[in-house]
């Protein structure tokens, strides 16, 4: 029945202008000449002149950027590695504990989360003089934790989806388990490890609450110096700001789209083709 | 033969080892470890010194006075009740908004569809802090936005009710606004998720029988994405009841939200026992819905 | 009031186009009160196409369809006196078999709740789920789900019924048993059945008429014992069971027969006169495989020609046999095996000559 869906359409339309509307005027006075944010002024692009000769700024992605690098790689083996445990280890000692840790950290607000951490440095500070100062190594400790599980989830459920069989051929054909995992299972669920690593570096790149909490003395992250202007208000700079990230990661999200489709789109012809050459 | 008994043993146990010990000993120490903290600490007694707490001594080894005050003093419980409503509010939104968004991308063909659905995810990639930065733009008092509704309003209502610009800014609205602008991807992709995989055979076989069709959304569409709602749900109630950042930014400060409190009492009041304690009551109002979930699911899993 | 003439169910000039693709072109048809009809035809004839059109679901492009005097078109399919039973069953995996069956119930205001549940109890009884009746879809077997479907679709007690291939989702041997209950059933109720599918065995033995479809036309409407003895056009011929066919040319009449050349056979043959050809037509004639005999010896009579065996298949209650013409064509014949099988394999045996003969009465004249 080809009933046009009337009603469901006008609602995505509306939904989708809530979605985007904001975002389109904050990109659009983001070139607004006048200092006052939300009065129109003229066209100019003289924040975005500031921005980039802002140290402040520049240093801040830096230490961001370093942050979510080294936090998402490390998140990534820990987190690959429970979830291939959770996905094949039905029944080990404290696997309820382990499934129980692995969730927790979701359900768990976070400012909760940045309190218990910051509580454990200064008590561990307090108790055996590590870690001296926060900043850096407090911050990627933090972020390690929670973005973990959000691997681990994307890891568990790519394993429960794969065909085992291919993994039993391989130890008929003499691999000891280790090496199925390696040779085998890696290989397969990799689009997911790294789908999984883009996942954690955006968390960490996007993180405030936690870092609020872990960070130290002269470690100011991005968001955290958005955070402390954002607070005092509308400012026309953040605005210039704001449309380079949104414009950044909106171009690098469509054209990972894009890949990802055409690579979909070529292995279906690939494999109608093969289907073709049998019959 | 050390060398290679070593390796036996890496064969048969020791590589599962190391893949379970690795992640279980690091949420040990630095998710249950702190927690645990957390818990010891909201029954610890505030002292002037640094850190500023202590368990005995001269002070009582388990001290309730933090859950007393959490139960009596109306600043609490009001801040309960504020991030509660605000949460069950922007939940509830967000259903209205996100079901019939989510099954209208059912409904669309498909090149349409993977175009909308990266369209919903977008903003979920952009900065949380940026998209409530862009409604501080639109809400403020001499914004485009704002005079839009002013406009509106002052030509609908009559002459006395005529307002300068709408107080936006700093409202419990404003909360549950951004609240709900910021979390409808998380209830729309999971509701997507269950009623894409719902048999639109099922539907016609529904109107064959003689319903009409809003009945067979009522009778077949709406009971197969229950699982949906409910996740959907968690997924918006959790974090909007905990928030920090949107309260705080475009909050009424004088009915704070429970998230504004706690990190109030911790780094202002430098009361750690009692921000200790307000974390461990949220944590049981969350877990306990969580649980109820959970259990519910397993048990739906387990007739199957 | 709905004269005498006027037959149960008409389809009048029935097209469907969707976008420049003609999935039904032109159907006429006329299904009588009680009767099993089947919509025979290969994937992608239209069959499924027509019977969602009689359910509501597609609206024609053009044409009528009338049901006990009513137009049915523009009536919405909640609104139809014609349930169907889906292809994949379509059980609301959400609700237990007694609240599958009784969901259609639901939207008969007059009926109260202890008639309802009458209702419903009768209906389980039919097909034999009593027991099943607090069950979930998912608890039970794919046999099971079909008489679900089929006792739900029955609860209304429509005028019409629409079966969309209702066995091909069973194993072979549940198939024969769902068969012959499928009919009782329909016995039972009196409500007329039509019946999509693809396998020509199937419609054979439900059916009181089938129309064969193809590529979006019926191709003929007849008992089955019509489509099979007296196929009008090589594809129906082609499509019900299996056939030896030839081009041939007419030479003229030979008493009731038809005189007819055909040179993949080396020769002439008499054949069944369809009436209306004329002497030079190219025809094509059609021979079942059973209805040829071999034999070593030359057998008296018309229409026998020599050949040698090429393959043979033993089934053990029959042979099948190819058989190389002089022509160079290869003829297919079936063989029952009535002696023991220690006395020879059967009639003859690889690279034997034999001699074919066939009735004139078993060679179909094909205009089509």
């Amino acid at each position: 029945m080809n009933r046009r869906p009337v009603f469901l359409i006008t609602v995505l339309c509306f939904g989708f202008a809530f979605f985007y509307i904001p975002i389109l005027s904050m990109i659009v006075y983001s070139f607004n000449a006048s200092r006052l944010a939300t009065v129109w002024g003229g066209f100019s692009t003289r924040w975005y002149v500031s921005l980039l000769s802002n140290d402040q700024v520049i240093n801040a992605l830096v230490l961001s950027l370093k942050i979510a690098f080294v936090s998402a790689s490390v998140a990534t083996i820990l987190g690959t590695m429970a979830g291939i445990t959770l996905a094949r280890f039905t029944k080990f000692r404290g696997r309820m504990v382990f499934s129980g840790l692995v969730t927790a950290p979701l359900v768990m607000p976070e400012v909760i989360t940045g309190i218990s951490s910051l509580i454990f440095f200064i008590i561990l500070a307090d108790w055996i003089g590590w870690p001296g100062q926060r900043g850096f190594t407090t911050i990627t400790l933090a972020h390690i934790t929670f973005s973990m599980v959000f691997v681990t989830i994307i890891v568990q459920s790519r394993m429960l989806q794969m065909d085992r069989t291919i993994e039993e051929a391989a130890m008929d054909l003499g691999s000891r388990p280790w090496q199925v995992m390696k040779d085998i299972t890696l290989p397969v669920i990799s689009p997911a490890i790294v789908s999984g690593w883009l996942l954690a570096f955006t968390i960490s790149l996007d993180d405030v609450v936690i870092t609020s909490f872990t960070t130290g003395p002269g470690s100011t992250t991005l968001p955290l110096l958005i955070w402390s202007k954002v607070k005092l208000g509308v400012t026309p700079d953040i605005n210039a700001l704001a449309t380079l990230m949104v414009v950044t990661v909106g171009i690098g999200v469509v054209a990972a789209g894009i890949i990802l489709n055409r690579a979909e789109r070529r292995r279906l012809i690939e494999e109608r083709m093969a289907h073709e050459r049998d019959g | 033969m050390s060398g290679g008994r070593l390796s036996r043993w890496f064969d048969r146990k020791g590589w599962t080892a190391l893949l379970i010990g690795a992640p279980y000993l690091w949420l040990v120490l630095f998710f249950l470890l702190p927690f645990l903290i957390v818990v010891a600490m909201s029954v610890a007694t505030k002292t002037p010194t640094a850190p500023p707490f202590s368990f005995g001594g001269e002070h009582p080894v388990v001290n309730l006075d933090a859950y007393g005050r959490v139960l009596t003093d109306g600043l609490y419980l009001r801040a309960f009740l504020t991030s509660i409503t605000n949460a069950l509010v922007a939940m509830i939104l967000c259903l209205l908004i996100g079901y019939p968004m989510a099954l209208g991308l059912t409904r669309v063909s498909k090149g349409w569809r993977n175009i909308l659905l990266m369209l919903v995810i977008l903003p979920f990639w952009t900065s949380f802090l940026l998209r409530v930065y862009a409604w501080m733009g639109m809400m403020g008092r001499n914004s485009w936005f704002n005079g839009l509704l002013t406009d509106s309003w002052n030509f609908l209502v009559p002459l006395d009710w005529a307002v300068r610009s709408v107080p936006m800014m700093h409202t419990n609205f404003a909360v549950v606004l951004v609240m709900v602008y910021t979390y409808l991807p998380f209830m729309i992709l999971p509701l997507y998720a269950s009623l894409e995989r719902l048999d639109p055979v099922l539907d016609e076989a529904a109107m064959d029988l003689g319903s009409r069709p809003w009945q067979v959304f009522r009778d077949v569409t709406l009971p197969q994405s229950i699982p949906g709602i409910v996740a959907g749900g968690m997924l918006v109630f959790i974090p909007a009841a905990g928030e920090l950042v949107i309260p705080s930014l475009v909050g009424n400060a004088s009915s704070p939200m429970i998230g504004r409190l706690i990190s109030d009492e911790f780094s202002s009041a430098r009361d750690w026992p009692m921000a200790s304690a307000v974390a461990v009551v949220l944590l049981v109002l969350m877990v306990v819905p969580t649980m109820l979930y959970s259990h519910f699911q397993a048990k739906s899993e387990g007739s199957k | 009031m709905v004269s005498a003439e006027e037959p149960f169910l008409r389809i009048e000039g029935v097209s469907k186009s969707f976008g420049t693709f003609q999935a039904v072109k032109d159907v006429t048809l006329t299904v009588g009160k009680g009767e099993i009809f089947s919509l025979l035809g290969g994937s992608g004839c239209g069959k499924t196409t027509l019977l969602r059109m009689l359910a509501g679901f597609e609206e024609p492009t053009a044409g009528r369809i009338f049901l006990d005097g009513r137009d049915l078109a523009g009536v919405p399919p909640w609104d139809r006196p014609i349930h169907m039973m889906f292809q994949s069953y379509a059980i609301f995996p959400h609700m237990t078999v007694e609240a599958n069956v009784a969901y259609g119930l639901k939207h008969e205001h007059g009926m109260d709740k202890a008639a309802r549940a009458e209702r419903v109890a009768a209906m389980l009884d039919l097909v034999q789920l009593t027991d099943f009746a607090k069950r979930k879809s998912h608890q039970i077997s794919g046999g099971q789900r079909q008489r679900v479907a089929l006792a739900r679709a029955l609860a209304r007690q429509p005028k019409l019924l629409l079966l969309d291939e209702p066995l091909a989702a069973l194993d072979k041997k549940l198939r024969e048993h769902t068969q012959f209950e499928l009919m009782s059933i329909q016995q039972r109720t009196g409500v007329t059945f039509i019946v999509v599918t693809h396998d020509q065995e199937e419609a054979m033995t439900l059916s009181d008429r089938i129309a064969v479809m193809d590529r979006g036309e019926v191709k003929q409407v007849g008992s089955p014992t019509d489509i099979y003895e007296y196929p009008v056009s090589r594809f129906v011929a082609g499509f019900i069971g299996s056939v030896n066919a030839f081009e041939a040319t007419v030479l003229g009449h030979d008493g009731p027969h038809l005189r007819l050349e055909v040179p993949a056979l080396g020769g002439a043959v008499l054949a069944r006169d369809p009436l209306g050809v004329v002497v030079g037509q190219k025809i094509g004639l059609a021979v079942r495989p059973e209805k040829i005999r071999i034999s070593k010896d030359r057998p008296e009579g018309v229409n026998v020609v020599a050949g040698q065996v090429k393959d043979l298949a033993y089934f053990g209650k029959d042979s099948l046999y190819r058989i190389a013409m002089p022509g160079g064509a290869l003829v297919q014949a079936h063989a029952v095996n009535s002696s023991r099988g220690d006395e020879g394999v059967g009639v003859a045996d690889w690279d034997d000559a034999v001699w074919l003969s066939f009735d004139p009465s078993a060679a179909i004249v094909l205009v089509d």
